[in-house]
């Protein structure tokens, strides 16, 4: 037991389990290439980033929620029904319009789950439960359960077909929105106050931050980028459907994490997020090359997920790991406020 | 919301008045229920209706008593309950051939149990955090079970035993009857017991609990470990009575088991509810859902109301705190 | 009526023979040319009693003609099947094989794959009208056509009028619509007397069925006539909570299913079952591999493929297999 400690706290393998998101995507993205030939070549590489999008955009929101310390489960069901509106409402707004309405639909989804946690100070994973399966309903309800489809098939092809030769549409968003929120994060005084509110929400609003408001805005956030994934996701496929994102949210939350991003909030990046989205990225691919089943696949998934949090905790325990940022944070407030 | 450090409070009229308030609320929606459900059908207040209701509740309690537990000790939630309900239910009816019927079953809850253990160590011991976890080990745990079944719907053999779950004993159906048994046991044990002083103390302020030699990390697994040793159990009685599992069989039972407690006001941020308001927001879910369907709206609506529901269930259990100066 | 299900494949197999004569010419069509060949395969799911068999069916079929195949599992998520479109699409592979899960979300990845000039062969479930033209062949039961027998048979069931409920699977799902959809159209067609009274979604779960339905019986009782569930699975899930609610097995209404589920015949030669309807998972996910392969080889099929579809009832019960 003492050995295995002594392994641990080894310099080195304090420096691996620091970049773990690092390691993880690289030995990811050598075994898939590895497996998959012509996985390197720009064209199977731009597709299988403009597969990740969707996901991605979902992460990105999600990140800044997690941040905070808090969960958001219904941005499966925010990716629908923004979709649905944007493909329902083309006769009435045009295709232009109906998009714009569509992401305003889950700016407005996310709206409500701010009131939810911030002004009626509901636990956020409740909430945004309560929201999710509201919402969901609301998807049924609009369309009686049948997903609709736009006029034109071709108008969407422009999302998710690759510019010039380069990326997709999305595939550009999803990396912009991911670089800003690294910027933001990193280099701004508001992006800093998010790692203090999800550190210890009570310190940081003693020491004058108005928590309220940047929780109410991640939630917001997180609905617009959803809103945003719906609508891409349903131009892409020319078709609003109430089942559509069922799958995504605890897929994203698990890329977050996997990108480094604690549950109790306080620490993580975007730039994690990213990594996060593309080891999921990497492993889909070369799995599914293999067609191994996807139940193998989610054996992996969760090996990993599960991996990285022990590792996540190791690093966080280890009292000489001044490498670890978490042991520079107030290490009492994860057990005062676990993900409210 | 700073409940984190929360004085004694004292005992005044307005925190009994809160209590009162507070206590009745669950007892008089339930009531409000069961009125309106006699207006609007009049196949409502029958016995054989009322009946269907408790059979309807009983598999989802079972896995309420646990997530009651996971509640209280400021657990969050268990996530990984469709997954012990899948491996319960897969194995029970996979092994039959194997082990003979009643082995089977008992393989199935002591495999979900040791999954359970998993989850106990890493959540208590290891303090990893219980959504992400319980997400993860579901997950694998899942993947498992469909690997090891190769993905077919999984049949039974053993018409007997179903016959007694489906079946009624002095006039009251079995599996109704085995979900309140393990509804008392769990009630005992929160309210009589020393684990369950533990469990409360855990999740009301864990600090102080450190301190008084309240074993936390102990009292933390345990309560996960319940949960999906139950769980695995209420997927046995599942497969047995359907006689036949596939490995989806327990989908949206997480979310059910967690509705049904935040509707009975047991508090996500611990320390705080008992057995019966988690049993009664169970029986206010399902009225809800009956009158429904008795009333034909249609399925996928309903979750307008459920949504609406446990938001302002949540919101009337917040206020009321915050009026009794519990923040 | 096991003679009649091969004989139905031999003429659908026949059929494929005799057009791919027609239209390949002097290239020598068959084995040779489909060695070492990749399909990719988008199948509904991995882990489904019907999905199951017909996947291995298919990669049996290909085994046999050495024929490689890349099977990708929705995980009957068709967000995640559309994705898996364009994936295999940018593979490059000489066919696709797709199991629509939506009547149109597919589509514009069609658009893709016809101009990456990748022949798609659509299995088991049909697509929207726009779709059309899109793919080369969808082979495979139709679910709309499987309501409409699923309403033939109860109206004759019922000798016309009666109130029957819907036990549908989930919303918004493609098979759901199908065969929701099918099953009122016929009853329209047909100036049936019958009346629906209510549809809930059990999302093809026996439990949820079985809850639902005791609603269902407390609420309209005695006045059901026949019951229509999209599955023989989610059929089971209504005749428990019959027996349950302590009324006699001889009282039950009318009840059809689709699938052809081995529990489902013993109920049918017990007499409390009206009908199911087969369609066997082997054939569909064989013909299937069988049309993609003709196709990437450069010959003509036929747009439409069906395998066959026998309505089993007391009658039949005896002669039939059970699909799975």
């Amino acid at each position: 037991m003492n050995a295995l400690k002594k392994i641990c706290e080894s310099p080195a393998v304090l420096t691996l389990i620091h970049y773990r998101v690092v390691v993880i995507l690289v030995v990811a993205v050598i075994l898939s290439a590895s497996l998959v030939p012509g996985l390197t070549e720009f064209r199977t590489l731009s597709l299988s980033l403009d597969r990740a999008a969707t996901l991605g955009l979902v992460a990105v929101g999600l990140t800044v929620v997690l941040l905070l310390g808090k969960l958001d489960l219904s941005v499966g069901s925010i990716l629908a029904l923004s979709g649905i509106a944007a493909i329902g409402l083309q006769p009435q707004l045009g295709q232009l319009g109906a998009a714009a309405f569509g992401v305003c639909v889950g700016l407005l989804a996310g709206v409500l789950n701010g009131v939810l946690v911030v002004l009626m100070q509901i636990n956020s994973l409740v909430a945004t439960l309560a929201s999710m399966i509201f919402l969901r309903a609301m998807c049924h309800f609009v369309t009686e359960s049948n997903p609709i489809s736009g006029a034109d098939p071709l108008f969407g092809l422009a999302v998710s077909r690759s510019l010039g030769g380069t990326f997709s549409l999305r595939t550009f968003i999803f990396l912009i929105a991911i670089v800003l929120l690294f910027l933001w994060l990193t280099y701004t005084v508001a992006g800093r106050h998010v790692y203090a509110v999800g550190s210890n929400e009570d310190a940081a609003t003693a020491s004058g931050v108005r928590s309220g408001r940047y929780i109410f805005g991640a939630f917001v956030f997180s609905g617009l980028m959803a809103g945003t994934a719906g609508v891409m996701q349903s131009l892409a496929t020319n078709t609003g459907s109430p089942v559509f994102g069922s799958t995504v949210t605890l897929t994203a939350i698990a890329a977050v994490v996997i990108g480094g991003t604690r549950l109790e909030g306080g620490r993580g990046s975007a730039l994690g997020t990213l990594g996060g989205v593309l080891v999921l990225a990497a492993i889909t691919t070369a799995l599914e090359y293999e067609s191994v089943p996807s139940y193998y696949q989610n054996i992996v998934t969760g090996s990993i997920l599960l991996l990285l949090i022990l590792l996540d905790r190791i690093a966080s325990n280890s009292p000489r790991s001044a490498l670890s940022l978490s042991s520079l944070l107030p290490v009492r407030s994860k057990e005062q406020s676990p993900a409210r | 919301m700073t409940s984190a450090h929360t004085l004694p409070p004292r005992v005044t009229d307005e925190k009994r008045g809160r209590k009162l308030l507070g206590g009745i609320a669950l007892p008089v929606g339930i009531l409000a229920l069961l009125i309106a459900g006699s207006v609007l059908s009049e196949q409502f207040l029958t016995a054989r209706n009322l009946t269907n209701v408790l059979i309807n509740m009983s598999i989802v309690g079972i896995i309420v008593v646990g997530m009651t537990f996971v509640f209280i000790v400021r657990g969050l939630a268990d996530l990984s309950v469709p997954a012990m309900v899948a491996i319960g239910a897969l194995l029970a009816l996979g092994l039959q051939p194997a082990l003979g019927s009643l082995p089977a079953a008992m393989f199935g809850v002591a495999a979900a149990s040791c999954a359970g253990l998993i989850n106990g160590l890493l959540i208590g011991y290891a303090r990893l955090n219980p959504v992400i976890t319980t997400l993860a080990t579901g997950t694998i745990v899942l993947g498992v079970a469909q690997a090891a079944v190769g993905g077919v719907i999984v049949y039974g053999d053993s018409p007997g035993l179903q016959s007694f779950l489906t079946g009624r004993l002095l006039g009251v159906p079995v599996i109704v009857l085995i979900f309140l048994a393990v509804a008392l046991g769990g009630h005992l044990l929160l309210s009589r017991t020393t684990f369950g002083r533990w469990v409360y103390a855990t999740g009301a302020n864990p600090d102080a609990t450190k301190a008084s030699a309240v074993p936390l990390r102990f009292t933390k697994g345990a309560a996960f470990w319940m949960t999906a040793t139950l769980s695995g159990f209420s997927g046995v009685l599942l497969g047995l009575t359907l006689q036949t599992a596939r490995p989806g069989v327990g989908t949206g039972y997480e979310f059910d088991a967690i509705t049904a407690v935040v509707v009975g006001g047991v508090s996500l941020l611990g320390g705080f509810g008992n057995m019966p308001r988690a049993l009664g927001g169970l029986l206010l879910v399902t009225l809800l859902s009956n009158i429904m369907v008795l009333n034909g709206i249609a399925t996928e609506s309903q979750g307008l109301v459920m949504g609406a529901l446990i938001a302002a269930a949540v919101a009337l259990d917040v206020y009321l705190r915050r009026r009794g100066g519990a923040s | 009526m096991k003679s009649s299900l091969h004989a139905g494949a031999v003429a659908a197999a026949g059929a494929l023979l005799l057009t791919s004569c027609g239209g390949s010419g002097e290239d020598s069509p068959g084995a040779e040319s489909a060695e070492g060949m990749d399909i990719c395969y988008v199948a509904a799911a991995e882990s489904h009693a019907y999905a199951s068999p017909a996947n291995e069916a298919f990669q049996n079929a290909a085994d046999e003609l050495g024929v490689n195949v890349t099977l990708l599992s929705q995980e009957f998520d068709a967000q995640t099947g559309t994705d898996q479109l364009r994936t295999c699409i940018g593979r490059n592979p000489d066919g696709i094989v797709l199991w629509p899960l939506d009547p149109q979300a597919y589509i514009p990845g069609l658009v893709e794959a016809q101009d990456a000039e990748v022949p798609v062969v659509l299995i088991n479930s049909p697509m929207d009208e726009e779709a059309e033209g899109l793919y080369t062949s969808f082979t495979g039961p139709d679910t709309y056509e499987q309501g409409q027998l699923a309403a033939e048979v109860m109206d004759e069931a019922l000798g016309g009028e009666g109130s029957v409920v819907i036990v549908a699977g989930q919303a918004g799902n493609g098979t759901t619509i199908g065969r929701t959809g099918g099953f009122h159209d016929k009853l329209e067609e047909l100036g049936s007397g019958i009346e629906v009274l209510q549809t809930v979604n059990a999302d093809f779960d026996q439990q949820r069925a079985l809850e639902l339905s005791r609603d269902l019986i407390s609420q309209h009782g005695d006045d059901l006539d026949g019951v229509y569930a999209n599955d023989d699975t989610m059929a089971r899930g209504f005749i428990d909570a019959w027996t349950e609610s302590g009324r006699a097995l001889e009282d039950m209404p009318a009840i059809v299913g689709i699938n052809g589920q081995r529990d489902a015949f013993a109920s049918i030669e017990d007499g409390h079952y009206t009908a199911t309807i087969v369609q066997s998972p082997e054939e569909d996910g064989r013909l299937a591999l069988e049309t993609i392969v003709a196709a990437a080889t450069g010959e003509e099929v036929e747009s439409r493929i069906p395998i066959p579809l026998t309505v089993v009832t007391e009658e039949n019960v005896a002669e039939e297999e059970p699909a799975f």
